[in-house]
């Protein structure tokens, strides 16, 4: 790489990572990186595109490894055969279902803010934006909730193996999520119960009931999407409402707001910065040449802050209209559990804000945000607590 | 006013029904279904806030 394109690899792990993403759009939209033949999209247009054709940009295990044995379903199976699996899918994580499971979830964010609430200080990301998502996932799946502590450590596992105290290779964690998921699925076919591992052992694609192997590709799949990344969100949201107490007690006093705070929110931070696909046909994007074979990330979180797509897109605009953001992706691999994630992510601001109106970061405390998905794993803030 | 959405164009998004609710309904996958493709005219404003809000672009207004 020329050494006069040094800088465009600099902050865009940084707390506000919109300067690096200009940066990127505007002297290098295909950025060739230099790691693993890989180039990074950056513009809005480019990066839509890229999602809305899956036959020249590829979701397939081409993409992506994260040790898993066979493709992922439905992520690394690309259209026609994908759309299946998302008829299958798509309705369980509906918003009209996700509606349905909204008290439950409530409760469990209600319980978890409770028990910090008097003390006046909490480690947000411990105490509630990583164990909340992960716990609704083990009930709508039906896993037993005492198993969390080792469901985390082998999500981290795929995840950010090298932060493990006795780092494993993604390989020997894949086939440990394998046994989790064969020793559940061997429970409930004894013992059927709402669930959507019991769910799934009764469905069918192509008139033909699913498969062990194919379940355990979904589960898979599941367990890897469906928890960083809201954690990451809850991260993101309450780090950024933290640091601006007048946008904060704006969405505090006007309720029917919150769907565009979470939109904007969404928006503005994009806590999945980015999603990776392989060239399956030469193409040709913001005049640079890429050849079939080449992986490529998409940034989504530099499309999401495109002033050729967004006006004044560094505001934070909680009434921005359009917002046409691509934080859940785009295409045919639109992100499966978006509704999920917004009804959680819902629930969770409501109910803190109900209890902790008024809070900050704790004093001294220095953000850092981990790379690829947003997460800030020391998010310690403070408030007044109640007497 | 006219509305209609492209059916293999809509991924399921949901920011039309969310935003438009009286002009904009989901079918069992989420996927974005008309509820009226006549808009009475007290819900013009809304299918236009909704349709723009689309990301892939898969509603179309025709007034």
């Amino acid at each position: 790489m020329a050494e006069t394109e040094a800088h465009l690899l600099v902050g865009v792990n940084a707390p506000d990572p919109k300067p690096a993403y200009r940066r990127r759009r505007d002297e290098c939209p295909v950025l060739r990186t230099g790691e693993g033949g890989s180039a990074v999209i950056s513009r809005y247009e480019d990066v839509l595109w890229a999602l809305r054709h899956p036959e020249v940009f590829s979701s397939d295990s081409e993409a992506v490894s994260i040790g898993n044995e066979r493709p992922l379903i439905p992520l690394q199976i690309d259209p026609p055969e994908h759309v299946k699996y998302r008829k299958l899918l798509d309705p369980v994580f509906s918003r009209k279902r996700m509606a349905i499971l909204e008290p439950q979830v409530r409760r469990l964010a209600a319980e978890r803010i409770e028990a910090f609430a008097d003390r006046g200080v909490c480690d947000f990301h411990g105490e509630l934006a990583e164990p909340l998502p992960s716990t609704v996932f083990l009930q709508l799946l039906g896993l037993p909730l005492e198993r969390l502590p080792y469901f985390l450590e082998l999500k981290d596992g795929i995840i950010r193996p090298e932060a493990s105290a006795t780092p494993v290779s993604r390989e020997t964690t894949g086939r440990k999520i394998y046994a989790l998921f064969e020793e559940a699925l061997d429970a409930r076919s004894a013992e059927p119960g709402e669930d959507l591992l019991s769910w799934m052992s009764e469905e069918e694609v192509d008139g033909r009931k699913l498969t062990r192997e194919q379940i355990l590709d979904i589960c898979y799949l599941l367990l890897l999407a469906g928890l960083d990344t809201v954690t990451a969100s809850l991260d993101c949201f309450v780090a950024y409402l933290a640091q601006h107490p007048e946008r904060r007690r704006m969405a505090i006093e006007r309720p029917e707001m919150l769907d565009g705070v979470i939109e904007e929110l969404l928006r503005s931070e994009t806590p999945v910065v980015t999603v990776l696909r392989v060239l399956k046909q030469d193409v040709t994007l913001s005049s640079v040449e890429l050849k079939a074979g080449e992986r490529v990330a998409l940034l989504l979180g530099a499309a999401d802050s495109d002033e050729r797509s967004f006006d004044d897109p560094e505001r934070v605009d909680f009434g921005r209209r359009p917002n046409r953001h691509l934080a859940f992706g785009g295409g045919p691999h639109r992100c499966l559990g978006s509704h999920l994630a917004r009804m959680e992510l819902r629930a969770v601001l409501e109910e803190f804000h109900a209890r902790i109106p008024e809070y900050e970061l704790a004093p001294g405390v220095q953000l850092q945000y981990s790379p690829g998905i947003r997460q800030v794993s020391e998010l310690p803030l403070v408030w007044s607590a109640r007497a | 006013m006219k509305v209609q959405v492209l059916s293999e164009v809509c991924t399921g998004h949901g920011r039309c029904y969310m935003l438009a609710p009286e002009v904009f309904g989901e079918d069992d996958r989420g996927h974005c279904q008309v509820l009226a493709p006549e808009v009475p005219s007290e819900h013009e404003s809304q299918a236009r806030i909704g349709a723009e809000a689309c990301p892939e672009q898969a509603i179309e207004i025709e007034e």
